[in-house]
């Protein structure tokens, strides 16, 4: 804005922008000083100084409306979608932060609405989330949703590349032995995830580590409201620690 | 050197062999219901079908014989699914006994959700076939009620998505010798037809 604001007035002086001093002060008394030395007065001073400030207001018209592209109009989904991205990332590819936060980028839409209605209602425990879910009405829940599965940044990526292979045997095959089911019968072959069922591929590696881990205690919290959470119970149950993580590394790097 | 490595290496086997696996010398009671929660995860929490990423199909109430026989058709690959041959080929005789009689004496609602505008269209060809493409009538077979009989499987409140796709590709995944009879039927069966009988079956208790 004030980019905008200074550049008009050096322009409306005769002086091109990035000229003398940075300080708006500065140049409006250099250039009055030297007006006064070199050209006469045509213009009485308070019609001038009308006509500057309706230009400036022109101006500034012109300069807010393009301004919508970076200052979204407080209460807007672009707002939302700016809030949410300053923890998700810039095109929401999640981050690791003190905490491994999510990628939401390309995400199943039922997903992700179920997750911050279970946000809301605590039956998903984080206090982080759940302060922001409930400042969230039905038709912003459905249109963040709709606004995260068309972006499509790369994956963050930086897991460990060694453990793919068996990544990709436990997310194709299963684990039989141990009653682990094939992540691929549910989210799919590549993990783009289907209707209430959520995309994994391009997930950060760390968040997938923590959410097997911890699921249990994270998801469910409701015993008296059972939600879908439930079905991966068994499956974050039965696998080991180094198979969590050689199938979270494996789903980090899918696109 | 070589000689201790070698030891080291037999030593490494026999340990390995000593504690592979699951054993498939007796499967305890709790061994049975961990496999049925195993399969509950995709299939139903009352086998009742799911639609994952691909349509998971009911399992509850199933025709023993028929779950048998396709558990066995899993692991020789005479029925094609990769997912499916994984958890097949791990199983004893007695645990595929077992978890098909558990699975039989479920008995969930229907998932439902078909188009309801082809029952008409489906109950017909279900009871009367279609005699201009030699297919004969589903009911033949599979009975009146749909509930199926030995190895022939039931139908009622099988998801509509996977009678859909099982008649589209039913060649493409099952071998001749697993189910002959079944080939000219899904051949003769056109893309609507299909849809008609798969939603009808669907709805079906």
């Amino acid at each position: 804005m004030s980019v905008i604001w200074s550049n008009s007035l050096r322009h409306l002086n005769g002086r091109r922008a990035g000229e003398g001093t940075t300080s708006l002060r500065g140049i409006r008394c250099r250039n009055m000083t030297m007006a006064r030395q070199r050209e006469p007065r045509t213009m009485p001073v308070g019609v001038r100084w009308v006509l500057r400030t309706a230009i400036l207001a022109l101006a500034f018209a012109g300069a807010a409306a393009r301004a919508e592209d970076k200052f979204a109009s407080r209460g807007s989904v672009q707002a939302k979608l700016s809030f949410c991205k300053d923890c998700h990332g810039t095109s929401a590819q999640g981050y690791a932060g003190f905490f491994p936060i999510p990628r939401l980028a390309g995400q199943q839409t039922e997903y992700l609405e179920n997750q911050l209605r279970a946000f809301n209602e605590h039956r998903r425990a984080n206090n982080i989330m759940s302060g922001i879910a409930n400042t969230l009405s039905p038709a912003m829940i459905s249109a963040l949703a709709a606004k995260l599965r068309e972006l499509n940044p790369p994956p963050v990526g930086g897991a460990p590349r060694r453990l793919m292979a068996e990544g990709k045997r436990i997310f194709d095959d299963g684990v039989p032995e141990a009653n682990v089911a094939a992540c691929a019968a549910c989210h799919g072959p590549d993990a783009p995830g289907v209707r209430e069922i959520p995309r994994l591929a391009g997930q950060l590696f760390p968040y997938v580590v923590k959410e097997l881990t911890n699921w249990g205690k994270e998801r469910g919290q409701n015993v008296a409201k059972p939600d879908t959470s439930f079905i991966m119970s068994p499956i974050a149950h039965s696998l080991t620690k180094p198979q969590i993580e050689a199938v979270a590394a494996y789903v980090s790097y899918l696109k | 050197m070589k000689v201790s490595a070698l030891q080291s290496a037999l030593l490494l086997a026999v340990l390995a062999f000593a504690f592979a696996g699951s054993t498939h010398a007796e499967d305890t009671v709790s061994d049975v219901q961990a496999k049925l929660q195993y399969c509950n995860v995709c299939h139903g929490i009352s086998a009742q079908g799911f639609l994952g990423y691909y349509p998971i199909p009911r399992l509850a109430g199933q025709q023993v014989d028929y779950i048998k026989n396709q558990l066995q058709g899993f692991a020789e690959q005479k029925r094609t699914n990769n997912i499916m041959f994984n958890v097949g080929h791990v199983l004893s005789p007695a645990m595929i006994a077992a978890l098909a009689t558990s699975f039989h004496d479920l008995n969930p609602k229907p998932l439902g959700g078909a188009p309801k505008a082809l029952l008409a269209e489906g109950k017909k060809i279900y009871e009367g076939g279609v005699p201009g493409a030699n297919v004969a009538a589903c009911t033949s077979c599979h009975g009146e009620d749909a509930k199926g009989n030995g190895q022939f499987p039931r139908l009622a409140g099988q998801l509509y998505a996977y009678v859909s796709l099982q008649l589209t590709n039913w060649s493409k995944e099952r071998s001749e010798t697993l189910s002959s009879v079944m080939t000219p039927i899904a051949r003769g069966l056109t893309d609507a037809q299909i849809k008609a009988v798969a939603a009808y079956v669907s709805y079906l208790e």
